[in-house]
C-alpha cells in the first residue's frame, strides 16, 4: 500500500477542495437533491477521470492506485463539507471494502477494475426493514439454481440502491447469511427510492423475486465480512461527518463574527462564544478519532477495531451537535428551508443512524473492547 | 532525527531498566487486588505527605543525574537541549514503569515557573535556581491568585513598593498549590496602581523564608489541603529578584500561564488513568451486578468514547509536533476534557456503586472513589476556568470578538473591584 506524506495529503486535500468547490456549489447540491438520480453523472465521471478517486483505494493489482483510509478520509472530510451528491460512499467505501474483505480474489478481479475506472458504480444490500447491519439479522434467502443462485427476499436503505451497477447483497443459505453479487438490470430485481430525511444520500428499498445472483466469498462467510467492512465504512463515514462539522462550526464561526445585534456582534455574547467553543471541541475530537483510526487502520494496528467504533460514536456526537448548534447560533434564517444550515443537520442525523444509531454503536465499541 | 529519536528512546529505556521496575499490566487488571486508591489530592497525614515528597525528589535527582532532568533545558543549567518531542517520548516511555509520582515538583516548578525563570531571569537567579529545581532539591510555587483576582488575574492587589535597591511586598495570595513543600515562589505584584490594570505589575521570585511569607494551609473540599494561603508583610524583596521588566510583569505572567496550559492535562498516570481504564470499569460492573444493564452500559460507552477521543487528540498532538507541524488547539481541548472525563468517570462509578459510594462499606474498590467524586470539581476551575478556557478557544482560535470592556483602559485604581477588603487597601 502506498504512503502519502503530510505535504502530499495537504496537496490531494487542495486538489479535492478545488474540485468541489467548482463542481459541489451549494447551488449544485440543491439541483442534485430534487433530479433523478441524485446526482450528476458528469461530475462523477470528471470525479473518476481528473481525479480518479474511484481508484484511490483499490490495489493496484486491480487497476487502482493503491492508497489506505488516511488519504480516503482527506477526501471524505472534503465531500462531507460540502455534502456532495454522488455515488462515491457507496462504491467506494461500501462497495471496494465489501469487496476488499471478502476475500473472493475472482469477484475482486472481475468488479474492481471497472470501479477503478469511473466505469461501474456497487453498493451493499445489508440491511431490512428493521434497519439492523447484523448479518445475523438478515432474512433475504439465497437457494441454488443450477451454476448459480436465486435471491428472494426485501432490502432497504440500501445506498444509491437505484443506480448502482453491482449489488452486493447479504443473503442467507443454509450455511448462514453469505454474500451474492447482482447486477442491477437482473431479472426479478426492482429497486424504488425511499422518502428519505437526508436527500443528499439517496437510499432505497429493493425488491428481489428469485433474482440471479452470484456467490462472492464462501457460503456462510458474510458475518466476519461485515464486521470488517462496518469497521472500515465507520471510520470511513466519521471522516466524512467530520468535514461536515468543520463547516458547520466554520459557518457558525462566521456569522457569530458578522451578525450584529444590540449593537455588538453576537460572536461577543458569551452564550454564543461558548456554543461556538463547544463546538469546536467536538469537531477537534472527531477529526483525531476519524484520523486516528484511519492511520490504525492503514498500519494493520491491533487497536483499529476499537478505534473505529470509537471514530464512529464520536465523529456522530460531533457532527449533530455541530449541527444543531449551528441552527441556533444563525437563530431564524438558521431554520428556514433556503439557508443551508438544515442540509447538515439532515446529513449528520442520518449518518448517525445509518449502522444503526447510539444503541448499535455502543454496544459495538464494548464488544471491540473485549471487555 | 528519526534514527536519533531511535537512539534516545533505547538510552530511556536502558535507564529506567537500571532503576525501576516495570509497571504492572493495567489490562490485566484483577478485580479486589492491588491499590484501589483513587485520590486525585493528597488525603494522607502530614507525614506520610512529606515521605512521598521525597521519594518525588530522590527520583528527580536520579533523572537529573542520568541526563533526564530537564530533557528540553539549556545544558549550562543543567539540561539535556532536546526538543519538545523527545520530552514527550521520555514520558511515554516512563509510563510503562512503576516509578514515583513527580507531580508536587513538576506541576506546578519545572513544568510552569523553570520556563518562565528561563525566559525573564537574571543570570544569577538562573545560577542559583534552575539547577537545584530540576535537580529536585528546590520547589517551586505559583503566587498568583489572590482572593479578589481569580480568573481576572491582572486585577491583583498585592502591593510591592521601592525601597532603596529592593521593594517591600504587602498582601495575600490563596489557593497557591505546593508552597507548604516550596522553597521559592513566583510572586505577582503591583507596582503601579495608576496604570491600566495590565501594565501597573511586577513579577518577582521570592524565597518562601524570607521574613514575612507566612504559608497557611488552606483545607480544600475533600477534606486535605495541597494548596495554601499565603500572606505576605512586609516582605522585602531584592531588586535582582525581579523576572522582567519594572511594570512589566503581566509578561511574564503569560509565559506562566502558557506554560500552565500545556502541563494541565497531560497527566495522565497514576490511578487516576486507572479510573478511565475500560477494564477496570467492566470489572466494576461485574461485581456489582450491573454489566447487563443496558442504561449503564450505553453511558459507560459514552464515557469511553470520550476518554479514548481525548487520548487520540493528543497522539495527533504529538505525531504533528514529531513532523514539524505547529499543533493547533488541541492542548487546550484535551485539558478541558481531561476535567470533564474524569468528572463523569466519577459520577458514572458512584452511580453504579449506589448507597455503597456514600458510606463504607469496606468492600475493596467502593468507597474508595468518593475521594475521585469529590476532588473534580476542581479541575474545571485550575488552571484557568472551563469559561475562560472557552473564551480563549472561541477568541483565539475561532477569531470572535472579545468582550466590550472598559477595564484595559481605565487606570487600575479606578476600577469597581469586588470582596472583602477591596478598595480600601491602598
Ligand atoms: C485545586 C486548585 C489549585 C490551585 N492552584 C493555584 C496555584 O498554585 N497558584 C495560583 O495562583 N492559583 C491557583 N489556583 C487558583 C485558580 O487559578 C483560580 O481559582 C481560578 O483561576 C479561578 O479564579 P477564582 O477562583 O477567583 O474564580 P472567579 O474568577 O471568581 O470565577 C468564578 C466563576 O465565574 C466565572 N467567570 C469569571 N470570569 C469569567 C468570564 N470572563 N467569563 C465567564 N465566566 C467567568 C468562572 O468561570 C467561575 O465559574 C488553584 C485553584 C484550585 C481549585
Amino acid at each position: 500500500m502506498s504512503v502519502s506524506t503530510d505535504s502530499e495529503l495537504e496537496e490531494l486535500r487542495a486538489a479535492v477542495r478545488g474540485f468541489l468547490d467548482a463542481k459541489s456549489s451549494e447551488e449544485a447540491v440543491r439541483k442534485a437533491m430534487d433530479s433523478t438520480p441524485r446526482f450528476d453523472p458528469l461530475v462523477w465521471t470528471q470525479l473518476a477521470d481528473q481525479l480518479r478517486l474511484p481508484a484511490l483505494t483499490i490495489p493496484e493489482e486491480y487497476g487502482g492506485d493503491g492508497f489506505g483510509l488516511v488519504e480516503l478520509g482527506v477526501v471524505l472530510e472534503e465531500m462531507g463539507r460540502v455534502l456532495l451528491c454522488a455515488p462515491f460512499f457507496s462504491t467506494v467505501v461500501l462497495g471496494v471494502r465489501t469487496l476488499l474483505a471478502c476475500g473472493d480474489h475472482e469477484a475482486r478481479a472481475r468488479w474492481l477494475p471497472g470501479i477503478a475506472a469511473g466505469r461501474v458504480t456497487a453498493t451493499l444490500a445489508a440491511a431490512e426493514d428493521s434497519g439492523s447491519w447484523d448479518a445475523a439479522m438478515v432474512s433475504t434467502r439465497a437457494v441454488p439454481s443450477g451454476e448459480g443462485w436465486t435471491l428472494t427476499g426485501r432490502k432497504s436503505f440500501v445506498v444509491d440502491g437505484t443506480t448502482a451497477d453491482l449489488i452486493l447483497v447479504v443473503a442467507r443459505t443454509t450455511a448462514g447469511p453469505s454474500l451474492f453479487a447482482v447486477d442491477r438490470g437482473a431479472p426479478g430485481l426492482s429497486a424504488e427510492p425511499m422518502d428519505a430525511l437526508d436527500a443528499t444520500r439517496a437510499l432505497a428499498r429493493l425488491n428481489l423475486e428469485a433474482v440471479p445472483a452470484r456467490l462472492v466469498g464462501g457460503e456462510g462467510l458474510a458475518g466476519r465480512t461485515m464486521s470488517q467492512v462496518l469497521d472500515t465504512a465507520s471510520v470511513a463515514l466519521g471522516a466524512e461527518q467530520a468535514g461536515g462539522a468543520r463547516r458547520c462550526l466554520e459557518a457558525s464561526a462566521e456569522y457569530a463574527r458578522n451578525r450584529y445585534q444590540f449593537g455588538r456582534p453576537i460572536g461577543s455574547f458569551q452564550a454564543v462564544k461558548h456554543m461556538c467553543a463547544d463546538m469546536l471541541v467536538q469537531v477537534e475530537l472527531a477529526e483525531a478519532t476519524a484520523r486516528e483510526a484511519a492511520r490504525l487502520a492503514d498500519e494493520g494496528g491491533p487497536e483499529f477495531p476499537v478505534a473505529a467504533a470509537t471514530a464512529h460514536a464520536c465523529c456522530s456526537r460531533a457532527f449533530v451537535f455541530t449541527a444543531l448548534e449551528n441552527i441556533q447560533v444563525h437563530g431564524g434564517i438558521g431554520f428556514t428551508w433556503e439557508h443551508p444550515a438544515h442540509l447538515y443537520f439532515r446529513r449528520a442525523k442520518s449518518s448517525q443512524l445509518l449502522f444503526g444509531g447510539p444503541a448499535v454503536y455502543h454496544e459495538r465499541l464494548l464488544d471491540r473492547l473485549g471487555i | 532525527m528519526e534514527q536519533d529519536l531511535q537512539a534516545f528512546t533505547a538510552e530511556v529505556r536502558a535507564f529506567l531498566d537500571r532503576h525501576a521496575a516495570k509497571a504492572p499490566d493495567r489490562t490485566a487488571f484483577t478485580w479486589g487486588e492491588g491499590d484501589d486508591s483513587m485520590a486525585y489530592f493528597s488525603a494522607e497525614t502530614p507525614e506520610v505527605e512529606r515521605r512521598r515528597v521525597q521519594q518525588a525528589r530522590d527520583w528527580q535527582r536520579t533523572r537529573h543525574q542520568n541526563g533526564f532532568g530537564w530533557i528540553t533545558g539549556p545544558a549550562r543549567y543543567g539540561g539535556r537541549d532536546l526538543t519538545p518531542i523527545h520530552d514527550l517520548l521520555y514520558d511515554a516511555v516512563e509510563a510503562e514503569y512503576d516509578v514515583p509520582d513527580t507531580g508536587t515538583l513538576s506541576v506546578v516548578g519545572l513544568g510552569m515557573i523553570g520556563p518562565t525563570i528561563l525566559a525573564h531571569g537574571r543570570e544569577h537567579i538562573k545560577d542559583r535556581w534552575l539547577p537545584a529545581m530540576y535537580r529536585g532539591d528546590a520547589l517551586a510555587c505559583q503566587l498568583f491568585s489572590e482572593p479578589g483576582a481569580g480568573s481576572d488575574l491582572a486585577g491583583l492587589e498585592t502591593r510591592a513598593v521601592r525601597d532603596g535597591d529592593g521593594w517591600i511586598v504587602n498582601g495575600q495570595k490563596v489557593w497557591t498549590s505546593v508552597a507548604h513543600h516550596s522553597q521559592i515562589g513566583l510572586l505577582l505584584t503591583r507596582t503601579d496602581p495608576d496604570a491600566p490594570k495590565h501594565r501597573g505589575i511586577t513579577a518577582f521570585l521570592v524565597p518562601m523564608d524570607a521574613p514575612g511569607v507566612e504559608v497557611r494551609p488552606l483545607r480544600q473540599m475533600t477534606g486535605g489541603a495541597d494548596f495554601n494561603e499565603v500572606f505576605l508583610t512586609d516582605v522585602r524583596i531584592p531588586d535582582d529578584h525581579r523576572l522582567g521588566e519594572v511594570d512589566g510583569g503581566w509578561t511574564v505572567a503569560l509565559t506562566t500561564l502558557m506554560n500552565e496550559r500545556a502541563t494541565v492535562g497531560s497527566e495522565g498516570s497514576g490511578p487516576v488513568a486507572a479510573a478511565l481504564s475500560p477494564q477496570r470499569l467492566a470489572a466494576l460492573m461485574r461485581a456489582t451486578w450491573t454489566w447487563d444493564d443496558r442504561a449503564l452500559r450505553a453511558r459507560l460507552a459514552e464515557l469511553l468514547v470520550d476518554a479514548m477521543a481525548t487520548g487520540h487528540l493528543n497522539a495527533l498532538a504529538s505525531r504533528k509536533l514529531r513532523a514539524g507541524i505547529t499543533p493547533g488547539p488541541e492542548r487546550s481541548v484535551s485539558k478541558l476534557m481531561y476535567g470533564r472525563n474524569l468528572t463523569r468517570a466519577a459520577h458514572f462509578v458512584a452511580d453504579v456503586l449506589g448507597p455503597r459510594a456514600i458510606a463504607d462499606t469496606g468492600q475493596w474498590g467502593t468507597y474508595a472513589w468518593s475521594e475521585l467524586l469529590l476532588a473534580t470539581p476542581a479541575l474545571r476551575i485550575l488552571g484557568g476556568t472551563e469559561e475562560i478556557m472557552k473564551n480563549i478557544l472561541a477568541e483565539r482560535v475561532l477569531g470572535l470578538p472579545k468582550e466590550p470592556g472598559v477595564d484595559t483602559r481605565s487606570p487600575f485604581r479606578e476600577l469597581r473591584r469586588s470582596g472583602a477588603g477591596q478598595g480600601g487597601t491602598e
